[in-house]
């Protein structure tokens, strides 16, 4: 039997064109505050070449095919533009840990949950 | 396979029964996430806080509109078709819409024997300066699989039958270059005016999944 290149090893994960998939169904919506925010974000990181579009979409692809069927569109982003900036050094992982703890803490008091993973944010979806 | 899913805000309802938060307040991991990176990298000097409100402004006066109007002057100017064709960028920065994000723009003309459908297989690239931002469905796995596999099946899930001898030619964007579909002018629309033709001309035409019809100004 001739060996065939399975999709998985010739195909990164965002390399889909020609893939089998269901019916499309036209889902729209209106961006929430914050995912305009992300986007606006990931522009202005382009325009100062900090992080341009090609490297966005590679630090999706980064996470790998089970993290990006878990996240949601600017969830994937967010979490590609954190590991970016590691790798890059002009962000380090506990610094964003203790921001992120500083901008919880704006909202109320702690709910006792752990928000101190930030520097492995390839945990839970959604908390 | 991956699920790329249509529920894009998982936070907002799944707050722990019996955990007394405000429903109102607590953002989720990832906007926290999103507004510490903002935050520590205006705090290094890297962006300004200006330079994303600006962003989001342009964001906000990006719409299909634009492209609209791009579609509708090509209609009734000869001249700015065989421009817009030749070149898109210049030929929108005409009409006063700023390319913000510095990507080329191929404007792709259907016609009677040929159809275009644009694409953006590995993400989400999408001519945002004239259209915004693009619709979820754009998005998501089905639509970027199939487009260029099976665009006949594609449209027809749009409702878009097409006659057999219609070439289909399937356009895939990248990061530097985009596409934008210049829809046919539908029959019965002599002598209107250029803001009538514009208002025909929807979003989902200009990525080229419908026709322009008369039939679309009711809607």
């Amino acid at each position: 039997m001739a060996a065939s290149v399975p999709d998985h090893v010739s195909r990164l994960p965002n390399d889909i064109g020609g893939a089998e998939a269901g019916p499309i169904v036209q889902v729209e919506h209106e961006l929430l505050p914050w995912e305009k925010r992300c986007h606006a974000l990931a522009d202005v990181l382009d325009f100062r070449k900090i992080v341009n579009t090609e490297e966005k979409r590679k630090g999706v692809e980064a996470l790998g095919e089970t993290l990006i069927g878990q996240l949601p569109y600017y969830e994937r982003w967010t979490v590609a533009f954190a590991n970016i900036l590691f790798a890059k050094g002009l962000l380090t992982p506990s610094e964003l840990a203790r921001k992120m703890q500083e901008v919880e803490a704006r909202f109320g008091p702690p709910a006792g949950e752990a928000a101190s993973d930030a520097a492995a944010p390839a945990g839970e979806p959604a908390r | 396979m991956p699920h790329d899913h249509d529920h894009p805000h998982p936070h907002a309802h799944d707050h722990d029964a019996h955990a007394p938060i405000v429903e109102d307040a607590a953002p989720g991991y990832y906007e926290v996430m999103e507004t510490a990176l903002r935050e520590l990298l205006i705090g290094k000097g890297l962006i300004t806080a200006a330079e994303i409100r600006r962003q989001i402004e342009v964001l906000d006066s990006r719409t299909p509109a634009l492209g609209a109007k791009v579609v509708a002057r090509a209609w009734t100017d000869p001249a700015y078709r065989a421009r817009l064709l030749e070149d898109g960028r210049a030929a929108v920065e005409e009409l006063g819409i700023t390319v913000y994000d510095d990507t080329q723009l191929i404007v792709l003309e259907n016609t009677e024997t040929v159809h275009n459908l644009i694409v953006c297989t590995l993400c989400s690239c999408y001519p945002r300066p004239v259209l915004g931002l693009p619709p979820d469905w754009y998005k998501l796995k089905p639509y970027r699989a199939r487009a260029v596999s099976e665009p006949r099946k594609v449209l027809a899930e749009f409702g878009t039958v097409l006659p057999e001898g219609v070439e289909i030619r399937v356009s895939d964007s990248t990061s530097l270059v985009r596409y934008l579909v210049l829809p046919r002018r539908p029959e019965g629309t002599e002598g209107w005016s250029e803001e009538a033709l514009a208002a025909l001309v929807t979003r989902d035409a200009m990525i080229g999944v419908v026709p322009v019809t008369l039939a679309q100004e009711a809607a």
